[in-house]
């Protein structure tokens, strides 16, 4: 099978969608069948590094002029049997190069940007598609209120998490950090001022009562953006300045640290087209909390994972999780229930399937 | 006749189902099987089936549902009736085959096991069932060619699940309320919610004749395995000789009802004073039952008049040697039970009141089962549609090749007749639809146009439902292949439509409200393949007469003769009534509308209080 990868970013790329279609592009291009895969970025600011077997990503190109005219050409020329879409943007673009070829076509659908009805170019190549894939149920559920897509076309593949994260001394990060026997707090995100619903805010508001019936505790915000300064400036008139700690964006490599050094990982979030840092938080072992609303509650496993609660809920619970017992077994056990339930063999397994099913 | 349900947590990522939703979707269902409940669940417990049971054929505890079949490697949950299930047992038997009971849904597990999906083929009767089948780890679900039993889906890109009815499916709970414009926009076209649509989102009807599969990678599309305007299309072909029209109906609806007389418990009929529940009658006579319960509907109002059914309808029991019950029903009545007529109307439907009525009296009169006329007027070309629809195509056919002409006068028809627009709306839609056979039959049937919508609806709104229901596609994808025939092209749209979306719909809420299997002998994919060559040389003056001359002792000539000007039915003006308007001032079509406007105000404080 031959696989035009028409994608935003993927081999390096930053951020979460490139990290998706590594993991996706990785599995189609493995296991028992595995597909050629040619892999065309708008953006690659990291350099690729190690392309996987079969994998051969083109110079990225941003221009979209230059970008659409290099996309049909290479369609054109590789004669796949699979457009794959990575983005709700270049799906016009994804389905002439389709029917050009007479190709399938697959689209990746992430999150808000699929919430509100798209314009018809992009709403019409959507519902030309063979296959939609989205990473939650609640993307799922917005992509059929504005398409008129057979049900059955629109399928489920959640994020999943790297090997990266596991359980593991939460010591050497807490030192770093300077943090000795305070509660821990824990958000991972970009603070976008046009993204206010990741809800760090929330969790500033509710310090005050937190510290009252915690004691010592620290907020560590990982995560930059335009947003910083409202929301050091809500810690300020708060009075919990000294107990937030804004890190700016965090090497990758330092998250899992990270993440193990917390107590408690928090996002209240109202818009995650899924939210991998759920995952990644428990599958270090670090328990999750979130809003029982959009694509979180898949992260959270419908709150068997983590917890998903309303918003009015959000400090109970945040102090429940705090008190509950938190012993080496219990952060294993909880790394080990979300990697069964997001691991990737599961996701290679769905990946390659349903996209062969669709070739 | 049962209440069925399922929950399949398909997906890696899904949660496990709970006992508690599956049992909540089940027992939502009581009335459509008060005889006996029971769960299966895979042993992963990512897959569980519910039942509940109305006892008609075995009715011991062997023949208890869901079944497992001997290895244990498949489990079914079934509603409906296999009528061909003594051949199939005897077949299956001269295999080799061991029944442990002397139950149609054994017989499924082992055509299954033995053909596979093709068994649908094999199958004779009204059913919706789920089979999982272990060995290829998945979900098989079949329903049959005319949709009789009700069977919904949801799929919420985790977990499948589906059930005998769309209410049953929101009571466990998990399945989104999300409204869906196509059901709302297509309930407010038809007076029903057209399938596969139903009013919310996730929620969908596997199509009449259709299968589905489920694994591990989600529902695929469901497969269509039958299609009646295919069989239409191959009997005009073929057409019979005139000369053995009689014959072939007589042998063809003889045959029907003896099959659908197939049960362990007393099946009675629904006597009105038409033509197709008097045939009915006389043949079930002639198929050997010698004992038989009629029950009539008739309506206080119309006592001692011209419009009352009751006397004709006991002429008609005299003659064939029935036991008439004649069942009156008031206004008072209807207000009465009006509260649960709502609640057990599974999707909203302007039709049903009389269906529910003549159920409750069967019910009183103890009985289980009971055959209906329904169907009678689509397969015997009984309807004004079938002079009408031929007829304005071929006037207004010419008027396509000037496209937007329609339209236009529409628009100026509004203008300069403001009044027609009130009172006909439709009148003014006759050249901008009249000129196909699509058109023609949204303007016979429709209880709006398309384009009225707006002065109902939120602009929105329309415009979402229309662009995904397509009214006008689906209806000519109803008649693809070409029946070739206008006859049968008007038979394959009534039969696809009117019948599969109201009348059976409705024929299963209200009958299933009052625990009443309702068997529909002219609704019998058999019969359609025995009629197709006949349903060319059918006209509509004569394909009734030759139902009533079907029964050996064929109906009295004074029913023929009533039957073409009809009976009054007050239940119009009742509902009327309900949507404060006088009665007297609403034509029928007019009642309809009112009525339907005032079931989705009502459905949101009544049918569905948490909507």
């Amino acid at each position: 099978m031959r696989i035009l990868a028409l994608v935003t970013e993927a081999f390096g790329g930053r951020g979460g969608i490139a990290q998706y279609n590594r993991d996706l592009i990785e599995a189609l291009a493995s296991g028992p069948a595995p597909a050629k895969v040619e892999v065309l970025p708008r953006l690659a600011p990291d350099p690729p590094g190690g392309l996987p077997e079969r994998v051969r990503q083109h110079p990225a190109a941003f221009s979209r002029p230059l970008y659409a005219l290099r996309g049909l050409l290479l369609a054109w020329r590789l004669r796949p049997d699979l457009v794959f879409c990575g983005h709700l943007y270049m799906a016009p673009l994804a389905a002439i190069a389709a029917r050009l070829t007479r190709a399938r076509l697959a689209v990746q659908l992430h999150g808000i940007e699929a919430w509100a009805v798209p314009p018809a170019a992009q709403r019409r190549a959507v519902e030309s598609a063979d296959l939609v894939l989205c990473v939650s149920r609640d993307t799922r559920r917005r992509v059929l209120a504005w398409s008129g897509l057979a049900p059955e076309r629109v399928v489920v593949l959640p994020n999943t998490v790297g090997e990266a994260f596991t359980p593991g001394e939460a010591a050497p990060m807490r030192a770093r950090l300077g943090l000795a026997g305070e509660s821990v707090l824990l958000s991972v995100g970009r603070l976008d001022a046009r993204e206010r619903y990741k809800g760090h805010d929330k969790v500033i508001a509710l310090l005050p009562r937190l510290i009252q019936a915690r004691g010592p505790l620290v907020y560590v915000v990982v995560g930059d953006g335009a947003d910083r300064p409202r929301l050091e400036a809500l810690a300020r008139d708060a009075g919990v300045a000294a107990h937030v700690r804004f890190l700016g964006q965090a090497p990758a490599n330092d998250l899992p640290g990270l993440y193990r050094a917390a107590d408690v990982f928090v996002l209240p979030s109202a818009g995650e087209g899924f939210g991998i840092v759920y995952l990644e938080a428990m599958a270090c072992g670090t328990p999750a909390v979130g809003l029982a609303a959009g694509g979180a509650l898949d992260a959270l496993g419908d709150g068997d994972l983590g917890a998903a609660v309303e918003q009015e809920a959000l400090g109970e619970t945040i102090l429940a999780a705090l008190a509950a017992p938190r012993g080496e077994r219990a952060r294993h056990d909880l790394a080990q229930r979300t990697r069964d339930r997001f691991g990737g063999s599961a996701f290679r397994d769905l990946a390659r399937a349903i996209l062969k099913r669709a070739a | 006749m049962c209440g069925v349900n399922g929950i399949y947590a398909y997906h890696y990522a899904a949660s496990p189902p709970s006992e508690a939703e599956l049992l909540a979707t089940r027992d939502h269902m009581r009335a459509r099987g008060p005889d006996g409940e029971g769960v299966w669940w895979r042993q992963d417990r990512r897959v569980g089936f519910g039942h509940r049971r109305l006892a008609i054929i075995d009715l011991s505890e062997r023949a208890a549902q869901p079944m497992l079949s001997d290895d244990g490697r498949l489990a079914i949950t079934f509603n409906g009736e296999i009528y061909n299930f003594p051949e199939l047992k005897a077949e299956l038997e001269a295999q080799g085959r061991r029944f442990r009971t002397s139950s149609d849904t054994e017989a499924l597990l082992h055509l299954y096991e033995l053909y596979g999906q093709e068994m649908v083929h094999r199958l004779r009767g009204m059913f919706a069932f789920a089979i999982w089948d272990e060995a290829r780890e998945g979900l098989f679900l079949a329903r049959d060619p005319y949709g009789i039993k009700p069977f919904y889906t949801a799929n919420d890109g985790w977990t499948f699940r589906f059930a005998s009815q769309v209410k049953a499916l929101l009571a466990g709970g998990k399945v989104s309320r999300d409204p869906e414009p196509a059901g709302v926009v297509g309930f407010h076209l038809w007076g029903s919610v057209p399938a596969p649509f139903t009013m919310y989102r996730e929620i969908r009807a596997l199509p009449a004749g259709h299968t589905q599969w489920i694994d591990r990678l989600g529902p695929r599309e469901p497969r269509a395995y039958v299609n009646l305007s295919a069989i239409l299309a191959e009997g005009a072909r073929a057409p019979a000789a005139r000369a053995d029209v009689s014959g072939i109906i007589r042998q063809g609806v003889l045959d029907s009802v003896r099959a659908h007389l197939l049960a362990d418990v007393e099946v009675g009929v629904f006597l009105s004073a038409g033509i197709d529940s008097g045939a009915l009658l006389g043949l079930m006579r002639d198929a050997g039952q010698r004992d038989i319960r009629a029950i009539t509907l008739a309506f206080e109002e119309f006592y001692g008049t011209d419009e009352d059914e009751a006397p004709l309808a006991a002429k008609v029991a005299q003659a064939y040697g029935a036991r008439h019950v004649v069942r009156r029903v008031s206004k008072r009545e209807f207000q009465e039970d009006l509260p649960d007529i709502l609640a057990s109307m599974d999707q909203p439907s302007i039709d049903g009141v009389n269906t529910w009525f003549v159920a409750k009296a069967a019910r009183e009169a103890g009985l289980k089962v009971a055959l209906s006329g329904i169907g009678g007027d689509e397969l015997f070309a009984g309807y004004p549609s079938f002079q009408d629809i031929p007829r304005w195509v071929s006037w207004l056919g010419p008027t396509r090749a000037l496209p937007g002409l329609g339209a236009v006068l529409r628009r100026l028809g509004g203008a300069l007749a403001p009044g027609l627009k009130q009172r006909l709306p439709k009148a003014l839609g006759m050249v901008e639809y009249g000129g196909s056979y699509p058109g023609a039959y949204l303007l016979r049937r429709g209880l709006y146009l398309p384009s009225d919508l707006e002065a109902l609806l939120d602009a929105d709104l329309v415009r979402e439902g229309l662009r995904r229901l397509k009214p006008l596609r689906t209806l000519a994808g109803c008649m693809t292949p070409d029946p070739h025939t206008p006859v049968g092209r008007v038979v394959a749209l009534e039969s696809t439509n009117y019948l599969r979306h109201q009348l059976l719909r409705d024929a299963d809420w209200a009958g299933m409200a009052h625990s009443i299997e309702i068997r529909t002998p002219l609704v019998d994919i058999e019969l359609l393949r025995r009629m197709a060559p006949v349903v060319p040389l059918l006209s509509s003056r004569d394909g009734k007469r030759e139902l009533a001359n079907a029964p050996s002792l064929p109906l009295p000539a004074e029913i023929v003769e009533r039957s073409k000007t009809g009976f009054g039915v007050p239940t119009g003006e009742w509902t009327a009534g309900e949507t404060g308007q006088p009665p007297a001032v609403l034509a029928k079509g007019a009642s309809s509308r009112a009525w339907a406007r005032e079931l989705m105000q009502r459905r949101v404080a009544a049918i569905d209080p948490a909507a």
